[in-house]
């Protein structure tokens, strides 16, 4: 970790600051235009193209115009908690980049200050983003309370309950990178990539992270406290004007975190990807804002891809998905991590031995998971004749089902009986 | 020492409207306020781990949990302010409130002089400082801290979770059985009719106008009818709007007094 | 100069792995592993065979740990510089392996032994055990029937025993107060979860369970505090380290003291001391009567020997502060204890109300602080060993004569409804006067010895007006004890009058054990003395 930090003068540390801010701010207005082009490339159409050089503008307007509109406190909300909540969810969506790296030690231009980009470092830095984050939980289940709304309560419900249990797999995924860098520190864990991105010595660690992070912003398709089709909008559906701006803000700026988060853990951080990295420029520094920005962005993407293809969960295939298979998945991962960090320091294994040894498995696993599955016995389906009249009213007969032979009989006697009620 | 004086006023403050809150969510609330200001002051003396823990355990998983309780079961009302036993909360105030001077006397008094050490135990960071303690001297007892993690997990399975004891019904029994209480009974095997809408109103507690313009009381939750927070539909606002408009339209009484049940009345159409 | 907020160290020097005596520590850890390896059954193994699994996994794993008590206690060693105490400090000061540790062990796991043949027990149910079948179900509701129909039961509840057993090991073992504090929820939170999944009479239960866990959670809570604040006088954990700072420190003796009396309220709350005993009763009489028994009998050994160990280990130095507070509440214990059991009506209040009077007995042991000189005489702790030996079998023995004195709704507790139970069944009626016969101290029962050796070392000790009024407590209890069985032997029988249930062979076989054990220690107390004694004096 940087000497730096702790000790930079006070200017540099709100420079800093704001600059993170109007980042984020100013990621968040491309992030909203980058999603609807990018969905709507994927369904045939358009997007947003008018305001600006390629409709780039929208966003900014759209923000202006729900910040001019008319605010509604519900009569029956909970006045304070109403208000106080858009502003719980916003505030730790700015506050988890406070350790975030963004790029190595620079030189501010015009002066003599180094300075590294980030704004601080802590030795718990990850967990303090897990602290963090779990504030802004707050904000929407008491939104979905104050509202006074049973839609806005059960989103409420819903997204706290969601949060929580993809928490605890996200959590779990961070276990593996700490033992791999050795600290809980962005900075260090950045550090410690140099040789090799984390995402893969540790990839099922990285694909359950990146599962867990999708939950963990209620985005689609785990989008289920806001599903419009059960519950309007979820816990923001009183909400109006710039009350729901901040939570449309702090969505999107959750996204950029994790999206983050993921990059700074599994994806090298700010160092500059394979073909560049041989340029000897390519970390240091500014340039490694832009592998960052880009890293992030390709994440954002990511979740932009998942909303265009994929229809949204049920909630309790989804709530067994995150505790039967990601947790345990995880939980085993760890288990294997440590076994392999421990055989690693006592047996003196090299990496590469240890890559062979991890190709072989997946070799192993592929080939078995290839293997037919012998077949069951719920093919074997009783073969009762089919009689449309069994429930004593007429029922038309499972799709793909033949009654071949006796099937004019069938329509016979269902003919007939449907005379004989007739009359 | 700033941190100290900003935090302690607020935390105070916020304990304090823990026990004076009308309603239980600003309880659980202020807890939280108080949960954090605490983490915070964690923070200020060096112990970073501790601030994260806390705020990751307490504020984010125990008391959203708490919120979680609080919202569903909805305890809004105020508690029943009768006292079982005469004369009881004046005892546990005189009690309570002579313990805690008791308590803050002997313990003010106790402490003296400055804390030391804080720097010996940091030394290499305070996450290694903890870690050296956890995985040495303490190791026997965060082990034992299993077993009581295990005994929460078994015992929440055994006090709240209810064994299917009758296999489920797959959806073509479901099925089934709705198409022979239909030719049994004649109850209409499809869904129930959805709610009327109205531009007045939230859709949900305003019963839908079955075609003779009566309300139809399926299409209401026979949660809301019996708060009692259905809307009447036409008998209510239209109808009396139309009385006031023409006292002698037949039509303003539409429907009868009496809702009939929507579900069984279509099947009568034919 | 950096925040200490922001220090890391880039490379600290690698922490060494704890050593860890496994063989020492290897009853605690094999009752441990069986209660995991009970988890496990309870995931995997179908349903017909989990009770059979579970009920021989428990017993097995307890005679395992037994056998391994044995072995640690042979190879115990003279500590060094000590005339009296024999073992050592392991697990990087985490436990105490001496004298007292092993024989506790080895009491509360015989008490287990015997519970669990109690919790085993499914004839007087018709086949099932006398745990609810379905917890989550509301009592009386149509689920609850459901359940009984298809003849599903709780078998958790032999984990969970063993998890009580563990924590019940590990709390008069602990060396130092976190260990000693996680011992003590690892005790206590099975057992607030076993008291509320009684088959009958569910809902008394349950508010049973509430009560012990909202009380429980609140003296843990005192016990927690008391911690922090010794900790802040002495500056350690370890016990050895406070008994060196209550020796040496002349300053922040408030710290101490405080942190003392609020110590003592969570070990005394475990005892059932008056004034924290009011849980006592309630919670006896809602429990399953298996799980009282083993509660009575396990809790008071363990929470015993922690008093012990803290009070003579780590506040040793300071007995002359924290004496005066024992003795008032000892007499206070015996006192109520002794009148309230007078009125009772109903057998398990009854005997929740003798454990109390009971547990004030055994303070009166403690109070005198007698460490002894050389190794044959009486001392505190070996009396109180020696006492809680005896109490716990006829204890044990007494609630499994109330499991099968029944009717038609279960359990008959009412004391009157035990009139003509020695006309009914004259063996029965007589094992529970032997109990009860125990209970008040009368010569040629264990009870007789068991009071008199907590009473000379109390009188050693120099306690002996506090011995005079123990002797007055125990006519006063002496009194209810034999209008039981004058109730059982001399009262015409209203109405129907009990029924005796025939039990299966694990009750009948606990119920002889008592009786034997009940009667041996009082004729030839002296290898079970003897024993005790040699158990010796803490370890430091």
């Amino acid at each position: 970790m940087s000497d730096l930090f702790g000790t930079e003068s006070w200017w540099v540390v709100i420079v800093k600051a704001v600059l993170i801010f109007v980042v984020l701010v100013v990621y968040t207005l491309f992030n909203i235009w980058f999603e609807r082009r990018v969905v709507a490339k994927m369904q045939h159409r358009v997007g947003p193209n008018v305001h600006g050089p390629f409709g780039l503008l929208q966003s900014l307007a759209d923000g202006v115009k729900l910040a001019l509109k008319e605010d509604i406190i519900p009569t029956a909300a909970d006045k304070v908690v109403y208000v106080l909540a858009p502003i719980i969810a916003t505030i730790p969506a700015f506050m988890a980049w406070a350790v975030i790296p963004f790029g190595p030690e620079v030189k501010i231009p015009f002066t003599d200050t180094v300075t590294p980009l980030q704004l601080t470092d802590l030795p718990v830095g990850v967990i303090y983003v897990l602290a963090v984050t779990s504030i802004g939980i707050y904000g929407i289940v008491l939104a979905g309370w104050s509202s006074g709304s049973t839609y806005a309560l059960l989103g409420g419900m819903r997204s706290s309950a969601q949060m929580i249990s993809y928490e605890i797999a996200m959590g779990l995924t961070f276990v593996s990178v700490f033992l791999y860098a050795g600290s809980m520190s962005t900075a260090a864990i950045v550090e410690a990539q140099e040789g090799m991105w984390f995402f893969i010595p540790l990839f099922p660690a990285f694909v359950i992270y990146v599962i867990a992070m999708v939950g963990e912003t209620n985005r689609a398709p785990f989008d289920l406290p806001e599903a419009e089709g059960e519950l309007v909008g979820g816990f923001h559906t009183e909400y109006s004007s710039l009350k729901f701006a901040l939570f449309f803000l702090a969505e999107y700026v959750n996204m950029v975190t994790v999206s983050a988060l993921a990059t700074t853990l599994f994806l090298g951080g700010w160092r500059a990807p394979y073909p560049i990295a041989f340029w000897d420029g390519a970390n240091e520094g500014y340039w490694p804002v832009l592998w960052f920005l880009g890293k992030t962005l390709a994440f954002i993407f990511l979740f932009i891809w998942l909303r265009g293809t994929l229809p949204r969960m049920r909630y309790d295939q989804f709530m067994k998905f995150g505790w039967k298979w990601l947790i345990p998945a995880a939980l085993a991962w760890t288990v294997l991590v440590m076994i392999v960090r421990k055989v690693q320091s006592d047996l003196t294994l090299d990496r590469q031995t240890l890559l062979i040894v991890a190709a072989c498995v997946a070799v192993v696993l592929l080939l078995v998971s290839l293997i037919p599955e012998s077949k069951k016995a719920d093919e074997v389906e009783d073969e009762v004749e089919f009689d449309a009249f069994a429930g004593g009213f007429p029922v038309p007969p499972m799709p793909g089902r033949q009654t071949s032979t006796d099937r004019t009989d069938q329509t016979e006697t269902t003919a007939t009986s449907t005379t004989s009620r007739e009359e | 020492m700033v941190t100290f004086w900003t935090l302690a006023p607020i935390m105070v403050l916020a304990a304090l409207g823990v026990v004076l809150a009308r309603k239980a969510v600003h309880s659980a609330l202020l807890l939280a306020v108080v949960m954090i200001s605490l983490a915070i002051t964690y923070a200020s003396q060096g112990a970073p781990f501790l601030f994260a823990v806390q705020i990751i355990v307490y504020t984010g998983a125990i008391m959203m949990l708490f919120l979680f309780v609080l919202m569903l079961v909805g305890v809004d009302a105020s508690d029943s302010l009768v006292e079982t036993i005469k004369g009881q909360r004046m005892m546990a105030l005189v009690v309570g409130l002579t313990f805690g001077v008791l308590v803050v006397l002997v313990v003010g008094q106790g402490v003296v002089g400055v804390s030391v050490g804080l720097g010996e135990a940091n030394a290499n960071g305070n996450v290694y400082g903890l870690a050296a303690l956890m995985f040495t001297k303490y190791v026997l007892a965060i082990e034992f801290t299993a077993a009581l993690l295990i005994t929460a997990a078994v015992g929440a399975m055994v006090l709240a979770h209810r064994e299917r004891l009758v296999p489920r019904r797959s959806q073509r029994e479901e099925s089934a059985r709705r198409l022979q209480e239909y030719a049994e009974t004649g109850r209409h095997p499809g869904p129930l009719p959805t709610p009327g809408v109205y531009a007045r109103h939230n859709a949900v507690d305003t019963p839908a106008l079955l075609p003779d313009g009566s309300p139809s009381e399926l299409s209401v939750s026979r949660v809301l009818r019996a708060r009692g927070s259905v809307r009447e539909g036409f008998e209510g606002d239209v109808g009396q709007t139309l009385r006031q408009l023409d006292p002698d339209d037949p039509t303003s009484t539409i429907g009868g007094s009496t809702p009939r049940r929507g579900g069984s009345g279509r099947t009568e159409e034919s | 100069m950096i925040h200490p907020l922001l220090v890391s160290a880039s490379a600290p020097p690698p922490i060494d792995s704890p050593t860890i005596q496994y063989g020492d520590l290897s009853p605690l850890l094999v009752v441990a592993a069986v209660a995991l390896l009970g988890v496990m059954v309870e995931a995997f193994a179908p349903r017909a065979l989990r009770f059979t699994i579970q009920t021989a996994l428990a017993i097995g794993g307890i005679v395992v740990a037994l056998a391994a008590t044995v072995w640690v206690g042979l190879g115990l060693d003279r500590a060094s510089g000590d005339v009296l105490a024999r073992g050592r400090v392991v697990a990087e000061g985490a436990v105490a392996v001496d004298g007292p540790s092993v024989f506790m062990w080895g009491l509360v796991l015989l008490f287990a032994l015997v519970s669990m043949l109690l919790f085993a027990e499914r004839r007087l149910e018709g086949g099932l055990s006398a745990f609810t079948g379905q917890a989550a179900a509301p009592p009386g509701s149509a689920m609850e029937r459901e359940a009984v129909e298809h003849r599903i039961e709780h078998t958790e509840v032999f984990p969970l025993a063993m998890f009580a057993l563990v924590g019940m090991m590990l709390f008069p073992a602990a060396n130092d107060l976190l260990t000693m504090f996680v011992a003590l929820e690892v005790l206590s939170l099975p057992l607030y979860l076993l008291c509320g999944l009684a088959r009958r009479r569910r809902l008394l239960s349950q508010e049973s369970a509430m009560k012990y866990f909202l009380l429980g959670a609140f003296s843990s809570a005192f016990f927690a505090y008391g911690i922090a604040l010794v900790y802040g006088f002495a500056g350690g954990f370890g016990l050895g380290d406070i008994d060196q700072a209550v020796s040496n420190r002349i300053d922040g003796q408030n710290l101490l003291l405080a942190g003392i009396a609020l110590m003592a309220v969570g070990v005394m709350f475990k005892v059932g001391a008056v004034p924290f005993h009011a849980w006592t009763p309630d919670v006896y009489q809602g429990a399953p009567t298996a799980v009282t028994a083993f509660m009575a009998a396990g809790t008071k050994v363990a929470a015993f020997g922690a008093m012990l160990r803290l009070f003579f280990v780590a506040f040793g130095g300071a007995s002359w502060d924290w004496r005066p507070m024992f003795w008032v509440v000892a007499i206070l214990t015996m006192v109520v204890g002794a009148v309230a059991a007078v009125t009772q009506s109903d057998v398990k209040r009854m005997l929740a109300y003798s454990s109390i009077a009971h547990a004030g007995f055994i303070l009166v042991g403690v109070t005198g602080a007698f460490v002894g000189t050389r190794d044959a005489s009486v001392t505190s702790v070996s009396s109180v060993l020696f006492y809680l030996t005896v109490y716990g079998f006829s204890t044990i023995g007494a609630f499994a004569i109330v499991t099968i004195v029944r009717d038609a709704s279960g359990e008959t507790t009412q004391l009157s409804r035990w009139a003509g139970l020695g006309r009914e069944s004259p063996l029965v009626a007589g094992a529970f006067a032997l109990f009860m016969l125990a209970f008040a101290g009368i010569p040629l029962t264990s009870g007789f010895i068991g009071k008199w050796a907590v009473f000379s070392a109390a009188w050693s000790g120099g306690a002996w007006p506090l011995v005079v009024v123990a002797v007055l407590a125990s006519v006063v209890a002496a009194s209810f004890y034999v209008r039981v069985i004058v109730t059982m032997f001399f009262t015409e029988p209203t109405g129907e009058g009990p029924s005796v249930a025939v039990p299966s062979m694990a009750t009948t076989a606990v119920i002889v054990v008592a009786v034997v054990v009940t009667v041996l220690l009082g004729v030839v107390p002296g290898p079970v003395l003897d024993l005790a004694q040699s158990a010796g004096a803490f370890v430091r």
